[in-house]
C-alpha cells in the first residue's frame, strides 16, 4: 500500500508512502479511487507528503488530476508537508501556482474551517 | 616565482555539480583553472605544477602545455597518504623564488581598488584549516619556509597582486560567486576592448527569437537557443550550449553548459547542471528523469569523436594513397619552374603548443597548367594529409591557427582541433574565430565529410583562380 486514508473532521487525508512517479502512480490512483468509491461523502482532502522524497513529472500530473476531479465534485485539495526535493519540483513546474500547500496537515485541515 | 595547484583532493559538493572535475568548474562560463592560470600570468609565474586527481583527463586536455596563457605546465599525481603540505616541505628548496598555492576551489577574485599604501602590509598569505594548506602565497624562500612551518600568516587578502582569494566551500558559495559576477564583478575580467556596459554578455551563436525577452543583467555563454516567449533574467547566469525552451522564465540562476530547459519552467534562487536541480540556497539535489523538464542536451563526445576520427584517418589515407604519385611528379616541376614551394611556418598545436606546417606559397603570379593541375588535386595540402595519418592534425576541422598572429583566436576557442580541411578552404566569407566556433559545436562525421567533399570539388572547379 502506497495510500493510506483516513477521515478527520469529514475532510479526507491522504497519506503517501512511497516517491510518487510513473512507477506508483497506476497504484496511487487505484487506491485512492477505490477508497473514495466507499467515502463518497467526503469532499474535501489533505494530501500528506511527508514520506515522499521524490516525484516526476507523472506523480505532478497524477496530483492534478486527482485535484481536478475533486474540484469538479465541489471539494478542494490541500497538500501538506511537502519535502524539499519534490518542492523543488513544485516550484520549477509552478504547480505551487495550482496547489494550496501547507507545512502540516493539521494547518491544511484548519484551512476547511 | 612558482605556482602549485593541488586538484587531487574531491569536494563532494562538486561532484554533487557534477559534468565536470571541480577546477573545471564555471565560474561566469570561464573555469576555476582558467582564472588561476590568467592571474599566474599576470603577476610573472611562468612555472605551474598541476597535481591530478580525479577527471586527470579533462584538466589536462584543458590546460595543456599552458601556451594559451604564456605559462609551462607541468602535471603529476599525488602520492598516496601524502598531505600537499607534507609536499611543499619536502620540496622547499624549490620555492626559492616564491610559491603560489592553490589546493582547494578558490576563486581569485579581482580587486577593483586598492590602496597603494596597503602593499606593504601583507607580505604573505596563508589559507588552511585542519593542519591543511588550501591556499598558500609568498613572495620570497623566506616567506615561503615560514608559512610552510605556520609561521606569520594572514586572514587577508593579497594586496600586492590586487587579488581577493574568494573559498567556495560549498554550492552556496558557488552560487554566490557567479552571482556575483553577473551583478557586476565581469567587468573586472573581459578581455581588453570588450565591455559589458548594460549588464549583459553574450556570447558566440545565441539564437534569440524576437519575443524571448533577456533581462540583465545577465551572462550567456555560447551557442545557446531560446524558445520563445521565454523570459531570461535578471541575475542569469547561463552556460555555453544551453537550451531553453519557450515560455520558460530563469531569474537568479545558474543554468551549466549543455543543459536543456523545458517548456513553461520557473527557474528561480536554483542550479540545473544537466538533469540536475540544485537548490542554491542548501546545495539539496533533485535528479529530474523527465527529460521533458531538464536534461543534459549533449552526450558525451569522445566515443563519437573516437570513430570519426577512425574513420577519417581511414578515408585521408585513401586520397594520400592517390595523391602521392601526382604530388611526386608535379611537385618538382613546380619547384623546378619556381612557380611555388613550401615553406615552414609556425602553427597552434593543441598538445605540444607549436607546430612547423609546410605552408604552399606561390612565387610568381603567372598562369601555368602545371600549377592549376597542383591546386586542382589539392596538392598542396598533401604534407598535410601526411601529418594527419601520423596523428598531428585532424582530417577535417578548424584551420591551423598561426602564432604569433593569431594568438589573440587561440585564447578565444575552447576547443581547438587543426586540421587539414576547414570550412576556409570552400566559403570565401569565412570568418576564422566564427567557424571555429561553430565547428568545435556542430562536429560530427556527417559535418567532416560535408567540409571534405565541399573543399576538394571548390578547389577542383576554382583552381588557379587564386
Amino acid at each position: 500500500m502506497i495510500v493510506a486514508c483516513s477521515k478527520d473532521q469529514g475532510i479526507g487525508v491522504i497519506r503517501v508512502s512511497n516517491a510518487l512517479s510513473a512507477a506508483t502512480v497506476d497504484t496511487f490512483r487505484e487506491q485512492l479511487a477505490s477508497w473514495q468509491a466507499v467515502e463518497v461523502n467526503v469532499k474535501n482532502y489533505v494530501i500528506d507528503l511527508k514520506q515522499v522524497d521524490f516525484m516526476d513529472s507523472a506523480g505532478l500530473g497524477t496530483l492534478i488530476a486527482v485535484l481536478k476531479r475533486i474540484t469538479e465534485r465541489g471539494g478542494d485539495l490541500k497538500i501538506a508537508c511537502l519535502q524539499k526535493k519534490p518542492r523543488m519540483v513544485f516550484e520549477i513546474t509552478r504547480a505551487y501556482k495550482v496547489f494550496e500547500i501547507y507545512d502540516t496537515v493539521d494547518e491544511a485541515l484548519k484551512m476547511f474551517k | 616565482m612558482k605556482a602549485v595547484f593541488y586538484t587531487a583532493d574531491p569536494l563532494p559538493w562538486a561532484d554533487d555539480i557534477g559534468g565536470v572535475p571541480w577546477p573545471l568548474l564555471p565560474v561566469a562560463n570561464r573555469p576555476l583553472l582558467d582564472y588561476w592560470l590568467e592571474t599566474c600570468a599576470e603577476i610573472g609565474i611562468r612555472q605551474v605544477q598541476v597535481i591530478l586527481g580525479e577527471g586527470a583527463d579533462e584538466v589536462e586536455e584543458f590546460a595543456g602545455n599552458g601556451s594559451r596563457w604564456g605559462v609551462e605546465i607541468q602535471y603529476s599525481f599525488a602520492r598516496a597518504n601524502e598531505q600537499p603540505l607534507d609536499y611543499l616541505k619536502a620540496t622547499s628548496n624549490r620555492w626559492e623564488d616564491g610559491l603560489l598555492f592553490i589546493g582547494a576551489a578558490f576563486f581569485l577574485r579581482r580587486r577593483q581598488a586598492y590602496k597603494p599604501s596597503d602593499f606593504q602590509i601583507l607580505e604573505a598569505c596563508h589559507y588552511g584549516a585542519e593542519g591543511k594548506a588550501w591556499f598558500l602565497y609568498g613572495k620570497t624562500g623566506d616567506e615561503v619556509k615560514a608559512l610552510l612551518e605556520g609561521g606569520f600568516g594572514s586572514d587577508r587578502g593579497l594586496e600586492q597582486i590586487h587579488v581577493h582569494p574568494f573559498i567556495i566551500d560549498g554550492i552556496p558559495a558557488y552560487f554566490d560567486i557567479n552571482m556575483k559576477m553577473v551583478e557586476g564583478e565581469l567587468q573586472r575580467y573581459v578581455t581588453a576592448g570588450f565591455s559589458n556596459v548594460d549588464g549583459s554578455s553574450v556570447g558566440y551563436n545565441v539564437l534569440t527569437p524576437p519575443s524571448a525577452h533577456l533581462r540583465p543583467p545577465l551572462i550567456i555563454g555560447n551557442d545557446c537557443r531560446f524558445g520563445f516567449m521565454s523570459t531570461i533574467g535578471a541575475k542569469v547566469v547561463v552556460g555555453n550550449h544551453v537550451i531553453i525552451d519557450s515560455h520558460t522564465e530563469l531569474s537568479n540562476c545558474l543554468i551549466l553548459q549543455d543543459t536543456y530547459i523545458g517548456q513553461n519552467l520557473e527557474i528561480r534562487n536554483k542550479i540545473v547542471s544537466g538533469n540536475r536541480l540544485i537548490s542554491a540556497e542548501d546545495g539539496t539535489v533533485v535528479e529530474i528523469t523527465d527529460s521533458w523538464l531538464v536534461a543534459r542536451n549533449r552526450p558525451n563526445m569522445r566515443t563519437e569523436d573516437l570513430v570519426r576520427y577512425i574513420i577519417l584517418w581511414v578515408l585521408a589515407l585513401g586520397i594520400a594513397l592517390i595523391q602521392a604519385i601526382p604530388f611526386c611528379i608535379l611537385y618538382p616541376l613546380v619547384r623546378l619552374t619556381r612557380i611555388g614551394i613550401f615553406q615552414k611556418n609556425v602553427f597552434h598545436d593543441p598538445k605540444t603548443g607549436y607546430l612547423n606546417l609546410p605552408v604552399f606559397i606561390k612565387l610568381k603570379n603567372r598562369k601555368s597548367i602545371i600549377y592549376r593541375l597542383f591546386r586542382a588535386a589539392m596538392l598542396d595540402r598533401f604534407p598535410w594529409l601526411l601529418l594527419a595519418l601520423r596523428g598531428r592534425l585532424f582530417v577535417c576541422g578548424q584551420p591551423p591557427m598561426r602564432h604569433p598572429e593569431e594568438d589573440e583566436l587561440i585564447t578565444q576557442l575552447p576547443h581547438y582541433y587543426p586540421a587539414v580541411f576547414s570550412y576556409a578552404d570552400y566559403s570565401r566569407d569565412s570568418d576564422r574565430l566564427v567557424d571555429s566556433l561553430w565547428y568545435a559545436h556542430i562536429r560530427s562525421l556527417f559535418e567532416d565529410v560535408k567540409i571534405l567533399i565541399k573543399s576538394f570539388l571548390y578547389r577542383f572547379f576554382r583552381a588557379g583562380s587564386k
